[in-house]
């Protein structure tokens, strides 16, 4: 597994910013590139396929926070990858995230309130062995199924599971392809769970629910900075890295992954 | 918003026999005064008239309470405590961590109370304030670890558990045709968290302990058995309501305190309970080894019971209850050339484990030597002993047994066989040696079971000594049953004064707990230092979080409390209360419901002859003996003063009428405290 330094301390860029014509936004590259759409929504994975002089650490863009603000050089094709040998499932990560994302959608009704349900990155513990569920970013393969979409968002009646380019979106996020949902468009759970379903049909667990609007909710990555790996007390338990490749390599349903975990760590075979 | 912060206001209340469920609500007084966990369930133990000697301990009239705290929910290292009349007819309240707690929390409420008795094994889906009792025959009889895991996929929250709604048209057409849904719906998530008690409580061995995770337990006192004899299997709890904080900020900034107190806390980081066993042994000698002859190996190089060992043989990972950063337990498989225990999965062992199931055993020593010799074997021999250790520790863990009064029931039979006081014939024919695991996993079988002579060695240790002290017409017998208040004395000796003061297993609330503090206030006759220790750990139950991180907690304890409940005005002398209320209560519990006429004769007094009797036969502070030999100053001088300085009397220790006025408890306790003074 490839190893960073902690997420805790901002880390050093390793080599002299480049001009921002490095920099390949996904329309960019879905205008220019067409023939060769073959995994690539994560904007930064497709830009260092199609420039591979690029640098792994960017200048952050020009909209960017002000300097004296923590920013991330981290961007597109990062994802986050927990160690199962290093995690202890104390849940950290999780109260971090329902923490951020409560304060953020719900300040009033919240104000008083610690609620793990507001959480996108969840572990769940079995016996002896922990898995942390997140969104892995998923991608379907065009060549097969016709689609590189997410499996969430191709299903998703409302168009609500959007995929923010590279340099746009929210203020403090870095772009990067992250998924965000449009609270507007979802119809919440009332009316329809599709994303969780396929998700968790076919894929992992990546899709909650909020428990007041019950809209759904999945990872965005903190849009490139991860709160989840900042609170992290475990050296390289939960890891943000530049994996480049297509999230469903790294998906399991919580259930499998616990009787692979049980296979690999402990030579065991349980059924669960 | 709440009328509660910290605190949900609710406890739910299960009748098995009729299957009602009712919610109480007791209001905030009764909060301050108790907080939760082990005082509110001694509170209500007491309200409720269980001190009655007419409730028998497995009758379906006892309560069985599951208690949490103020704190439990999003601070971290919350604990749980089970709170009932122990089979052995005396206060039980007994502690567990994991993730269960604060789910409890997050679920609405902050406890569950189960009385009566079901017709058939039920356990109790707890999904927020939908509390459903349901048949539990598919699980009963199944071990802890296989019984956990059908249980927690049964409880999803209501959001996690829709039927299909997915369509072929919903994929592209690709897609439909190569990997159709399967329309099962969601229910892939694994939230809920588990207590349950393994075919041991199911069965009602008295030593029977409450689970959860696998391997962490309410250990002590049968509190699996009283659930057992309810034919409650266990609780599953699934919350989404999430913990309620009268100042969030200020809550949440403690806690990170506290958790980064603990990230520099490297004793727990490195090997938890297992960095002290060799400490125990060579510079305290104070370890359980054969039935307590020897605290001490001659031979310091017995070291399989250090966690560095242990490590290098065995840890895979380290796992911690929610928001703690000690992680103190650590999962390990065993490599053996015996199959009975290559490949066994299970924890460390801890501490207690280690002690009561290990030495206690003689699994350290080479065959056909005693501790007093040299070892005589290599790393690989010594691996070995452990794998004894760590697959007799899978086994009461996953028959859902407290392993310390499993041990020092199976230390008195080997040392009774060691004299030659009983036969293999006594024991159903198995030859139960030192060191032996074979032997003792065969005759645990037959305890779990009830078979033979399991159903007497059933009732735990000192019954076991009664039977054959009567059978073999021998009451010397009786005299090798290590118990305290007849259970069995945890992995902590008092003979060496390096550790713990005999006056401290004497007075101690709940029978012969090592983890009720006070013990620097003991070795000093400094009474009221040692009271104030003792009234911190009941504190410490009712928040309710773990003794392990208390030095982590340090001076954040009474701030993250009012942060928690907002309960502002709450000072140190209204924490120490909470412990006097629960020590007063206890005493008073005990005492009714065996019906005592002389406390300190027919209870207090009931403690190892061989603390007096036996010096310590190695080790550093060899020739040791339990208050220098002195049982006159123990009980006549010292214990009378203790009493003294908790408000008690000091020929029964009784709290006085001034005493429960004072600490406002006098409406529960008065009647009886009378009819005893």
């Amino acid at each position: 597994m490839t190893q960073v330094e902690r997420r805790d301390q901002k880390p050093e860029p390793k080599e002299e910013p480049q001009e921002k014509k490095t920099k390949v936004t996904r329309r960019d590259f879905l205008v220019g590139a067409g023939s060769l759409v073959v995994g690539g929504v994560i904007g930064g994975v497709v830009g260092v396929q199609v420039a591979p002089q690029a640098p792994p650490v960017e200048e952050a863009a020009p909209e960017a926070p002000a300097e004296e603000e923590a920013v991330s050089p981290y961007k597109a094709g990062y994802t986050l990858v927990f160690d199962p040998y290093q995690c202890t499932g104390c849940m950290l990560c999780a109260v971090a995230c329902a923490e951020k994302y409560s304060k953020e959608l719900f300040p009033e009704e919240t104000k008083n309130m610690v609620n793990l349900e507001f959480a996108r990155i969840r572990p769940m513990r079995f016996q002896y062995v922990d898995v942390v569920n997140v969104c892995t970013y998923c991608q379907l393969e065009e060549w097969a199924e016709g689609s590189s979409n997410f499996p969430c968002a191709e299903v998703c009646p409302e168009d609500a599971i959007l995929t923010i380019p590279e340099g746009e979106g929210k203020e403090g996020y870095y772009g990067m392809g992250y998924k965000w949902i449009d609270r507007d468009k979802c119809l919440g759970a009332d009316k329809c769970w599709r994303c969780a379903e396929i998700c968790e049909d076919q894929f992992a667990s990546g899709i909650s629910f909020d428990p007041i609007e019950k809209k759904a909710q999945v990872c965005s990555r903190c849009g490139g900075d991860p709160e989840c790996v900042k609170v992290c007390p475990e050296p390289m338990a939960l890891q943000w890295v530049p994996a480049s490749r297509n999230g469903r390599f790294f998906a399991n349903q919580p259930t499998a992954y616990a009787e692979l975990l049980y296979r690999k760590m402990y030579n065991k075979r349980r059924e669960l | 918003m709440a009328d509660f912060y910290g605190m949900t206001g609710k406890i739910a209340r299960v009748d098995l026999t009729s299957g009602n469920i009712d919610v109480i609500e007791p209001g905030e007084e009764i909060y301050r005064k108790y907080l939760g966990g082990s005082a509110l369930g001694a509170y209500f133990l007491m309200k409720e008239g269980i001190a009655d000697p007419g409730i028998q301990p497995l009758a379906p009239e006892n309560l069985w309470q599951v208690m949490i705290g103020p704190v439990t929910g999003a601070a971290p290292n919350p604990r749980s405590v089970v709170v009932t009349k122990s089979p052995y007819n005396f206060f039980c309240a007994t502690t567990c961590g994991g993730n269960a707690p604060a789910e409890l929390k997050y679920a609405g409420w902050d406890g569950i109370q189960v009385v009566g008795k079901a017709s058939k094994p039920v356990y109790l889906a707890v999904n927020n304030e939908n509390i459903e009792i349901r048949d539990a025959s598919h699980v009963w009889g199944m071990g802890v670890e296989e019984a956990e895991m059908v249980l927690k996929k049964e409880v999803l929250a209501e959001l996690e558990s829709r039927e299909g709604m997915i369509r072929d048209a919903d994929l592209t057409p690709e897609w439909a045709e190569m990997r159709p849904p399967k329309r099962l719906g969601m229910g892939q998530k694994r939230l809920a968290h588990v207590w349950l008690i393994g075919p041991s409580g199911e069965n009602q061995v008295w030593y029977a302990a409450t689970m959860t995770e696998g391997a962490r337990a309410h250990g002590r006192w049968g509190s699996g058995a009283v659930a057992g004899s309810k034919n409650l299997k266990g609780i599953v709890v699934r919350g989404t309501k999430g913990h309620m904080l009268a100042d969030k900020e200020t809550f949440l900034q403690l806690t990170a305190n506290i958790q980064a107190s603990m990230r520099n806390n490297y004793f727990w980081r490195s090997y938890g309970t297992a960095g002290i066993g060799a400490r125990s042994a060579y510079v305290e000698d104070a370890f359980p080894i054969r039935n307590w002859q020897w605290c001490c190996w001659a031979d310091p190089t017995v070291k399989a019971i250090t966690g560095p060992f242990m490590d290098q043989t065995s840890f895979v990972r380290k796992s911690a209850c929610s928001g703690c950063v000690l992680h103190c337990l650590y999962p390990i498989e065993t490599t053996s050339e015996d199959e009975l225990m290559d490949g066994t999965l299970s924890d460390m062992p801890d501490w207690e484990a280690m002690g009561m199931v290990g030495g206690m055993l003689g699994y350290m020593e080479m065959k056909g030597t005693t501790p007093s010799d040299p070892f005589t074997g290599n790393h690989n021999d010594q691996a070995e002993n452990l794998a004894k250790l760590q697959f007799t520790t899978f086994l009461h863990d996953n028959y859902g047994l407290d392993f310390i009064e499993g041990g020092a029931n199976l230390g008195l039979l080997m040392e009774l066989r060691q004299r030659n006081l009983i036969s293999a014939d006594d024991l159903d024919g198995i030859d139960l040696q030192w060191g032996d695991v074979h032997a003792v996993d065969a005759l645990l079988k037959k305890i779990v079971q009830r078979e033979g002579v399991g159903d007497r060695l059933a009732q735990g240790t000192y019954e076991t000594a009664k039977y054959f002290a009567e059978l073999k017409g021998n009451p010397e017998i009786i005299n090798y049953a290590m118990t305290a208040h007849r259970y069995g004395q945890p992995a902590h000796d008092v003979r060496s004064p390096a550790d713990k003061n005999a006056l401290e297993y004497v007075t101690v609330n709940r029978s012969c707990a090592h983890t009720g503090g006070g013990g620097s206030g003991f070795k000093q006759g400094d009474y009221a230092a040692a009271i104030s220790g003792q009234n911190g750990t009941c504190a410490t139950n009712s928040l309710s979080i773990c003794t392990f991180a208390s030095g982590d907690w340090g001076g954040f304890t009474l701030d993250i409390l009012k942060a928690a409940t907002g309960w502002n005005d709450f000072t140190e002398e209204d924490r120490n209360n909470v412990g006097a209320r629960e020590y007063a209560l206890s005493r008073l519990f005990d005492v009714h419901t065996q019906q005592l006429t002389d406390p300190k004769e027919q209870y207090d007094k009931q403690v190892p002859p061989r603390w007096f009797n036996d010096p310590l036969p190695t080790g550093p502070h060899k020739g040791a003996v339990a208050y220098e030999g002195n049982t006159a100053k123990l009980f006549n001088e010292d214990l009378p003063a203790y009493w003294a300085a908790r408000g008690w009397t000091e020929d029964k220790g009784i709290p006085t009428e001034k005493t429960l006025k004072d600490l406002g408890i006098d409406d529960v306790a008065l009647d009886i405290a009378r009819q005893h003074l």
